[in-house]
């Protein structure tokens, strides 16, 4: 199995994959690409949590959750993931109350091949690690953090490598040590 | 005589009856008021730029200016010169990120220490990477804006950028032109 975390400055793996994304009627699944957020000119940040109906995630999750706004205001597609199921996505949110409302597509890698792709399958129980991908409008890994099964994350850190990632000091007044870089700066736009 | 000229003015900008500052000059004779109508015809009127570029230019000193009066001129003749909305929203833009970071980097040119060059500005611009007003008369527009608000080294650096998009000195003297112009009309419409 491979045990390789995919590392910054590789290619997001492609993906179609079904996602949990409401709970009305009807309008309970989509699929959900690795393209979607490059065609939208957006940023992507991927969180993945080991199994539903446990006891960390939730809260975890809902953190998230209310964060919806700051990721959207960065230009950020928020996605969550793990290797249930679709439908047990949707039972987990019909029946948590913190979950009822969530405003991002839950993903379901039901066959573990993403999770296997991205190197963060869990040896024994073959469930994806608490890892959390930052992807640029390009495709390409820009961040990347694993946690063990049981350590939770900051999600307020997760907004703070994404601010420093996003916030290039473009102006040429910071631009002060030679006309050649300014050039190179200014045509690679 | 006097009256007429500053009624031209009233009309041309489309400006309502109360301008004590304008009133002022025609009370008390000023000639200024006549110099004052035919630099704002000049400084808008320029080879080097389209009358869109320059209205464009124009809003985005009245903005940086905090001149309610120019700021609605300006739009309006943008629009009627076919400026997109996209453009409008991007020239109010630029006035305003420019006039931050003109304090923020002014800040880090006075005092000229290489600790606050190393400490990240975490202002987003991430407007400057793809204009859709394209990057040379983006840079024009910020060049303009950290003229008015007396910058220097970032009034240097974008007139830097701004040549070596291949723009010439006529083009950028006409921006600035606009930027001193608006700016002494916006003085005397308070």
């Amino acid at each position: 199995m491979n045990n390789r975390v995919l590392n910054v400055g590789s290619e997001f793996p492609q993906f179609d994959k079904i996602a949990c994304v409401s709970r009305s009627k009807g309008e309970e699944f989509r699929n959900v690409t690795n393209e979607e957020h490059k065609e939208n000119d957006q940023w992507m940040v991927m969180f993945w949590w080991p199994k539903d109906f446990t006891f960390v995630c939730p809260t975890e999750i809902a953190e998230f959750n209310e964060n919806y706004e700051e990721f959207r205001d960065r230009d950020t597609f928020l996605v969550g993931a793990s290797t249930d199921s679709e439908f047990v996505h949707l039972a987990w949110r019909n029946d948590h109350e913190d979950l009822r409302d969530l405003r991002f597509p839950m993903v379901a890698d039901t066959s573990k091949s993403l999770a296997e792709e991205l190197g963060i399958l869990e040896a024994e129980e073959k469930v994806a690690l608490r890892a959390t991908f930052i992807i640029d409008p390009q495709g390409i890994v820009r961040w990347v953090s694993v946690n063990d099964l049981n350590v939770g994350r900051n999600v307020k850190e997760v907004i703070r490598v994404l601010d420093a990632l996003q916030t290039d000091e473009l102006c040429p007044c910071n631009w002060e040590k030679g006309e050649e870089t300014l050039t190179a700066a200014l045509s690679a736009n | 005589m006097l009256e007429e000229v500053k009624n031209d003015i009233v009309t041309a900008l489309g400006l309502d009856d109360d301008n004590d500052l304008l009133d002022h000059l025609v009370e008390g004779s000023s000639r200024y008021i006549k110099d004052l109508k035919l630099n704002l015809k000049t400084a808008l009127n320029v080879e080097n730029m389209s009358a869109k570029e320059a209205h464009l230019t124009g809003l985005a000193i009245a903005v940086n200016n905090k001149s309610p009066k120019l700021v609605k001129y300006f739009k309006v003749k943008s629009q009627e010169l076919e400026a997109s909305e996209e453009e409008i929203a991007e020239a109010i833009a630029c006035a305003s990120l420019l006039s931050a970071n003109n304090i923020f980097y002014r800040f880090r040119h006075y005092v000229g220490s290489e600790k606050y060059d190393s400490i990240p500005a975490r202002i987003r611009m991430n407007i400057m990477a793809k204009p859709v007003l394209g990057k040379e008369f983006f840079e024009l527009i910020s060049l303009a804006v950290s003229a008015a608000n007396g910058c220097e080294m970032c009034v240097k650096s974008h007139e830097q950028s701004v040549r070596n998009l291949g723009t010439g000195e006529k083009r950028i003297f006409d921006a600035i032109r606009i930027a001193s112009v608006v700016t002494s009309v916006d003085k005397l419409l308070v």
